[in-house]
């Protein structure tokens, strides 16, 4: 106990102190203990004495100063820190003491003159002076000093084991554990490399280095609070793991990410990852103050802009200045202004994705529509409507409201009442003939949408519109324009003006569907009696149930809206009908012409409905966007959304980080590429130091949340220096700096060490052998599902719904059925898909993951907390993924381990673990395996109720009493702290 | 940090011996979860605690304090007339009345009487808490900044209205660990209305740990199928046979940490035997078919439906005789905007009796002296309607500028009021206490001075209390 408590004060074990550095030494005492009160923070400064510069410190006030560079007696500091209790600094109330080796160390420096130096972080990093420079050379320096030689180098085996979990995220199978052990024997190094190159080509890398960033991303399936209902955002995520497997250089996934769209002609990759920016969480609680959360959202950009690549706590000035680091409140909003220009709302996302929001087809979809859309243009006639032809088709009966107008409706009337009995759950076709004017660029055709209130109000934009927009028809139908609502757009159409066409739209309805929302797949449109492609621009809205949803009787505007400043049609309507039914493709084409489709057009026909129905299933993705008049931000005073103060431009803080690069847009692109500067202090370090931590378990900077004043100061700082330079001049080379790391002869030393090292250096700063830690959850199942086979290797689409309790959610989710609040289990290989994929529900992650530390991604997390309680040993044990993965290393044992039980629990052992079973051990597991063989043999039913866990067919070749009772070996077995551990 | 010692071992029995007794909460709470992350050098309590746990009655929605908890005389004849704009100051209003062109007063149809000695004026939709109402301690004069259900209800579990945070079950496990090397310390029981009108969600993030290392977050026990997730071994695992698995287990572990040196082996090996602990205390804790009929009686006949709010303060009191640090329960429906009236008698009789009951059976087992009680949700209701106004149905607005909670036991007055609101029960009229003063007294109680309670994340000390929160000293008993 107490030699735990002296370490704990200690700090860092063991770091050598020699003379007294400013920054390592002195300023650490005097962030932690004095700049609260007496640093940059000038609204909360006391005394006006500032000791976070040199100029502030030695200042004359009253005839002293608390610095005398080298006099200690007449330095205030000191008289201070040693005063009589009630005059001593820090203040009793500040609940901070210096200890007796604070004070010393303070001492010292006054006395050695009192040096200021700029915080190490916000100097670019200096190329270090080492001969020959490699990770091992400056860990080694670094233990020298220590007095303190490394490890030797684990087993070949154990190194591919390890770097295959950290590469790949999974383990080497016996084959590759076979294989590598016999180049090793006859290549040497050479091996060690090949391995490395094949675990990087390999599709998995990109999902295992995937899954760290969407901590950081704060990805998730569902917007968060109170609603929690479910987005779409796994295009992006798919964009991350492509892009690590294509070994995009990382100034560029910076650059894509921050301002992908911003990009002279962006691809739309390239906006599907500016979703980073919009990944946060979102707010569609009924009542909420739209501004309010508008304001959390841009904020949340900041502080994740910070955290990820800055290593700096942005969002402290959020409210005041920084504290400790020299960010002022003006910094922070001069970085929010860069932010602040997205067309979005702060109530939004009860639905599906909140605006702005793209569709982003699949890389099979966009093939498969290229193939469509070429066979179509082959296959399609000339067009052959023509205005003439506008009396010459048969409308069907049953309409419940048509107008005609004597030669055509004037703009600018209202449709007679009591109107088109509109029910979101009801079907409907509409149909009506349109002759476009020269102005008619975005106007509404029809509109029963009320634009007449505040655009926050929660009844702007309800109900139903048909526009024209640029030449194309749109479909609007919902609660709230533009968050909930259905809103398609025709594709390829292209109305002109003076020309008479005929445009026809269906709504499903949902009759006979489970759905919770209206989706846009229920929309068709039609032109000139034929469909057309369309394009979904938002993506449905919440159904009411069966009994409250009423078809109310709409009375549309005929040819305008009722919004201020809003353009009328200056075009022709005619024939306008609506139907409350779906029409058959058959009687629309019979709207234009009585002969309805022609024989010889069939074939073009299915080919367009499976264009048109791939095109209504196109995922969307939320982006970020430019408004074409950005807002104007201000300091927010406080913090508060309804408190502005002094206006800002976007801009960073280039005294303390460096200068705005030359002829650089003031925008995000801008922000890019500043960010990205070769001589930037921070954002080289602070990636590099992220991907150490994931292969050493911890940061060089241990505090990879904070390079700031208040972070730790690096165990190695050369190290660290000269790997963010080599990174820079690799063209930020990820998959380099990956196996630059796993090859070093640091990484490669055995794991363990004796428990006095373990002692002097429990967190392994020293680096005096080889990093040993718990699997993140996600790598736990997925290993299990791994040794099992039953794994489904399909890299990307839609997260998944693997087992879980059920009824998780029942009495957490809110009552409404909006989408996301219903677990639906996954059907046959989905149940066995990496655990990246799985369903992230913010307000009720999946409890495996959580039991493991995954944080729940409300907010950006660059550090996972490694814990070891009794519920993660609960789930290890009990959870049928892992019963039932134990089965089927069971099987896989007694199938390919041998014929005799030795060498299938030896099959077993060597599976899970990577090695050989040491004597000992096999004895353990033989022993055991024939105690649960005798019980299984008299317990028939009890091994077959153990083998019936999870949906795998079990072997039935295998005697049932056997295959019982090694799967109880095995989940023993996969339940070892040496298979759940990277070792 | 691990703080066991390294010596080898080679049996499960070993291990067993030197984990199993006399050991002090620090390095309890190691075996709890320790690992790489230093455990919090044991500090609390500062002084000596009044309560050694808390059941937190918690009322998700926002109960109305005007039905309830807070009678106002002097509104009953002002039936549809308008709030004086001074009373109604620079309210922010929801987006959900923001339409509305008038806020007319909704004076409570219920009637208020006056009960046990002290005379605390309470509904008559709480006759059960009325019996109880010299135990209790009112605070009629809360107030929050919050107004909407997510960051209020975030607010007064975690000392802020955005995610992130650690929950107060959290920070108490934290700074106090657990007494108890069955069961964890901190747990969280969740029930639904019996009217099924739950309208709002709970979120996990309400028992979470925030930046605190995860052990600390509350583990949800459960009324249907395992207790706590994954407790039961599968089929055909009989405890005989997980008992030699886990002996099995813990040898090859013991001899992997002969050989590398990881304390955290030794952490591992301790945990599984918690495990296997617990899988025989919480099913023992969940069964309540031993307990008599009058205890069922005390808390009502709910108390034998599972899952239901009654059932819950029964499990309440449980794990408060097992010593289980912090119980949360969350009671959802309490958000009527509409229809008040024919929701708010179905909620008051799911909690009235059952809350009651609670308190008077910690009393008569001499528990109420040490452990806290509170009853309370994340805001009060509007005095205005919300929506159509009749004499005998309204609904009203979330209102945090004033509301009402109760606690108890624990260190508190009995039979005590403290603050009050105005007339219109609008505004804090005296004896304010803020969410962050509550969270600081709930602290206090525990013997933790809410200023020394921190930790520290990204460079800044976190508190629960954030920069503000002071302790209410006029409630101490």
């Amino acid at each position: 106990m107490e030699k735990c408590l002296i370490v704990l004060l200690m700090g860092a074990c063991g770091i050598a102190n020699a003379a007294v550095d400013y920054g390592r030494d002195v300023r650490p005492i005097l962030s932690e203990n004095c700049f609260l009160c007496h640093g940059q923070d000038a609204k909360k400064r006391m005394a006006g004495l500032r000791l976070d510069s040199f100029e502030g410190a030695t200042a004359q006030r009253a005839g002293r100063a608390a610095l005398v560079p080298g006099k200690l007696e007449a330095s205030e500091i000191y008289a201070r820190i040693t005063a009589e209790p009630s005059k001593r600094m820090p203040p009793v109330y500040s609940n901070r003491t210096l200890t007796p080796e604070q004070v010393t160390t303070l001492k010292r420096w006054i006395e050695s003159g009192g040096a200021y130096s700029k915080h190490w972080a916000f100097v670019p990093p200096q190329r270090p002076a080492m001969p020959q420079p490699r990770i091992d050379a400056f860990v080694r320096k670094r233990l020298e000093a220590e007095g303190l030689k490394p490890n030797p180098p684990a087993a070949p085996g154990a190194w591919l084991r390890r770097v295959s979990l950290d590469l790949t995220g999974l383990p080497p199978s016996l084959d590759e554990l076979d294989s590598f052990a016999k180049e090793v024997a006859t290549r040497g190094e050479a091996a060690y490399t090949a391995a490395v190159d094949r675990l990087l080509a390999s599709p998995r890398y990109g999902e295992r280095m995937a899954m760290d960033w969407m901590d950081v991303a704060r990805y998730a399936d569902t917007h968060g609070f109170n609603n929690d209902s479910a987005r779409s955002m796994w295009r992006w995520r798919d964009w991350v793991i492509d892009s690590f497997n294509a070994n995009m250089p990382y100034d560029r996934f910076i650059t894509e990410q921050l301002a992908g769209d911003l990009l002279p002609n962006p691809t739309m990759n390239q906006r599907i990852a500016t979703g980073f920016g919009r990944n946060h969480v979102i707010n569609s609680e009924g009542g909420i103050i739209d501004e309010e959360y508008r304001v959390e959202y841009v904020t949340d950009r900041v502080r994740t802009l910070g955290m990820a690549w800055l290593g700096l706590t942005l969002e402290c000035a959020h409210c005041h200045d920084h504290k400790f680091d020299p960010i002022t409140q003006r910094d922070h909003y001069r970085f929010y202004a860069f932010f602040n220009n997205v067309p979005e709302l702060g109530e939004d996302g009860r639905v599906t994705n909140a605006v702005p929001l793209m569709p982003a087809p699949t890389s099979e979809q966009q093939m498969r529509i290229a193939e469509l859309q070429d066979r179509i243009a082959r296959l399609t006639p000339p067009d052959q409507f023509h205005e003439q032809q506008r009396n010459a088709g048969t409308t069907p009966g049953g309409a419940v409201w048509q107008y005609s107008c004597a030669s055509a409706c004037t703009p600018g009337e209202t449709s007679p009442k009591p109107g088109v009995p509109v029910s979101k759950r009801k079907p409907l076709t509409f149909s009506a003939w349109i002759n476009p004017g020269e102005s008619d660029t975005n106007v509404a055709l029809l509109s029963a949408m009320d634009y007449s209130v505040n655009p926050v109000a929660t009844t702007y934009g309800k109900g139903m519109e048909f526009r024209l927009v640029n030449g194309e028809l749109e479909f609007r139908f919902g609660d709230r324009f533009p968050a909930y609502e259905i809103r398609v757009r025709s594709q390829g159409a292209n109305f002109k003006p003076g020309q008479w066409r005929h445009v026809a739209l269906t709504y499903d309805g949902a009759e006979g569907k489970t759905s919770m929302r209206a989706e846009t797949s229920w929309v068709r449109l039609f032109v000139d009696g034929r469909e057309v492609g369309v394009k979904i621009l938002n993506e449905g809205f919440t159904l009411p149930d069966e009994k409250s949803d009423k078809p109310s009787p709409t009375v549309f505007r005929i040819g305008w809206d009722n919004a201020a400043k809003s353009q009328r049609y200056s075009g022709l309507l005619d024939q306008i009908a609506f139907w409350p039914r779906v029409l058959t493709d058959d009687e629309i084409a019979g709207l234009v012409d009585k002969a309805g489709i022609p024989d010889k057009e069939k074939p073009l026909q299915s080919s367009r409905k499976e264009l048109f129905a791939i095109q209504r299933k196109i995922p969307t993705v939320m982006v970020m966007q430019e408004m074409a008049t950005p807002r104007e931000t201000h300091v927010l005073l406080r913090g508060g959304y309804n408190t502005p103060g002094e206006k800002v431009e976007p801009g960073v803080p280039e005294a303390l980080l460096g200068a705005w690069p030359v002829g650089a847009p003031k925008n995000r692109l801008g922000l890019a590429q500043w960010l990205t500067k070769p001589d930037h202090p921070l954002t080289a370090r602070v990636v590099v130091n992220r991907f150490w931590q994931q292969v050493f378990g911890l940061g060089i900077v241990k505090t990879s949340d904070n390079f700031g004043l208040q972070g730790e100061s690096p165990s190695h700082p050369e190290l660290l220096d000269w790997l963010a330079l080599e990174f820079i001049d690799s063209g930020w080379n990820v998959k380099a700096l990956m196996k630059q790391m796993v090859l070093s002869a640091t990484y490669r030393q055995d794991a363990s060490a004796s428990p006095e090292m373990f002692t002097r250096d429990p967190e392994n700063r020293l680096l005096a052998r080889g990093p040993r830690f718990r699997l993140p959850g996600e790598l736990i199942r997925d290993q299990a599902l791994f040794l099992s086979g039953l794994l489904k290797n399909r890299l990307g689409g839609p997260s998944v719904f693997p087992y879980q309790t059920k009824d998780l959610y029942k009495g957490i989710v809110v009552a409404a059925d909006i989408p996301g609040t219903k677990y639906i289990e996954s059907q046959g290989d989905d149940l066995y898909r990496r655990s990246l994929y799985t369903f992230w529900k913010r307000t009720v992650p999946h409890p495996t993951m959580t039991v493991f530390d995954v944080p729940d991604r409300e907010v950006c997390t660059v550090r996972r907390s490694v814990t070891n309680t009794p519920l993660q040993a609960l789930t290890l044990l009990n959870e049928p993924i892992f019963v039932e993965a134990a089965r089927k290393v069971a099987e896989r044992a007694y199938r390919e381990g041998g014929s005799d039980t030795g060498a299938r629990l030896e099959f077993l052992f060597r599976l899970a673990t990577g090695r050989k079973a040491r004597a000992p051990e096999l004895s353990v597991l033989r022993k055991t395996f024939e105690q649960m063989l005798s019980q299984f043999t008299a317990d028939q039913t009890g091994a077959r109720a153990l083998l019936a866990v999870g949906e795998s067919t079990s072997d039935q070749a295998i005697p049932v009493n056997e295959l019982a009772a090694y799967a109880a070996v095995a989940n023993m077995v996969l339940n070892m702290d040496e298979v759940i551990t990277k070792g | 940090m691990h703080c066991g010692n390294y010596s080898r071992f080679a049996s499960r029995r070993d291990v067993l011996a030197r984990t199993a007794y006399g050991i002090g909460a620090a390095a309890l709470h190691a075996l709890l979860g320790g690992s790489q992350a230093a455990a919090a050098p044991r500090l609390f309590p500062n002084f000596a605690p009044r309560a050694k746990r808390v059941i937190f009655l918690f009322q998700a929605g926002g109960p109305s304090h005007l039905d309830l908890l807070d009678y106002k005389p002097e509104i009953k004849d002002r039936f549809n007339q308008d709030i004086p704009p001074s009373v109604f100051g620079t309210q922010r209003i929801t987006g959900m009345v923001a339409q509305q062109d008038r806020f007319p007063i909704a004076p409570t149809m219920y009637g208020f009487g006056q009960r046990g000695k002290s005379g605390m004026w309470l509904s008559d939709l709480l006759p059960h808490t009325g019996k109880v109402a010299d135990e209790i301690c009112l605070l009629r004069a809360m107030h929050t900044e919050a107004i909407n259900h997510d960051p209020a209800i975030t607010f007064i579990q975690s000392g802020s209205q955005l995610p992130g945070r650690p929950s107060i079950g959290a920070w108490v496990d934290y700074g106090l660990g657990s007494e108890n090397q069955n069961l964890p310390a901190f747990v969280v029981l969740n029930s639904l209305p019996s009217n099924g009108m739950a309208d709002q969600g709970l979120l996990s993030r309400l028992w979470g740990a925030g930046f605190l290392p995860s052990r600390y977050q509350g583990v949800q026990f459960r009324s249907a199928g395992d207790p706590v997730l994954q407790l039961s071994d599968p089929p055909g695992i009989t405890r005989e046979r997980r008992r030699t698995l886990l002996d099995g287990l813990a040898q090859l572990n013991g001899q992997l940490h002969d050989r590398v040196g990881d304390p955290e082996i030794e952490t591992r090996i301790a945990q599984y035997e918690m495990a296997f602990r617990m899988q025989a205390s919480v099913p023992e804790l969940a069964d309540t078919s031993g307990e008599p009929d009058h205890i069922h009686e005390l808390y009502g006949e709910d108390s034998r439906k599972p899952g239901t709010f009654a059932s819950n303060c029964l499990l309440a009191r449980r794990l408060a005789e097992r010593n289980v640090r912090f119980i949360q329960l969350f009671h959802r429906g309490w958000d009527h905007h509409g229809g008040l009236t024919e929701k708010i008698p179905a909620l008051a009789r799911d909690t009235d009796q059952a809350s009651a009951g609670l308190i008077l059976d910690l009393k008569q087992r001499g528990m109420l002296d040490d452990t806290l009680v509170i009853w309370g949700g994340e805001f009060g209701r509007t005095p205005y309607a919300q929506g159509p106004l009749k004499p005998d149905n309204y609904g009203r607005d979330h209102h945090g500028r004033v509301f009402s909670m109760w606690m108890a036991g624990g260190g508190l007055k009995k039979g005590y009021t403290h603050g009050s609101s105005d007339d219109f029960g609008f505004n804090v009229a005296e004896g304010g206490v803020h969410i962050h003063d509550l969270q600081a007294t709930i602290l206090h109680l525990l013997g933790i001075d809410h200023q020394k309670l921190t930790y520290e994340f990204q460079g800044r000390r976190f508190r629960l209390t954030d920069v503000e929160g002071s302790v209410v000293k006029e409630v101490l008993a």
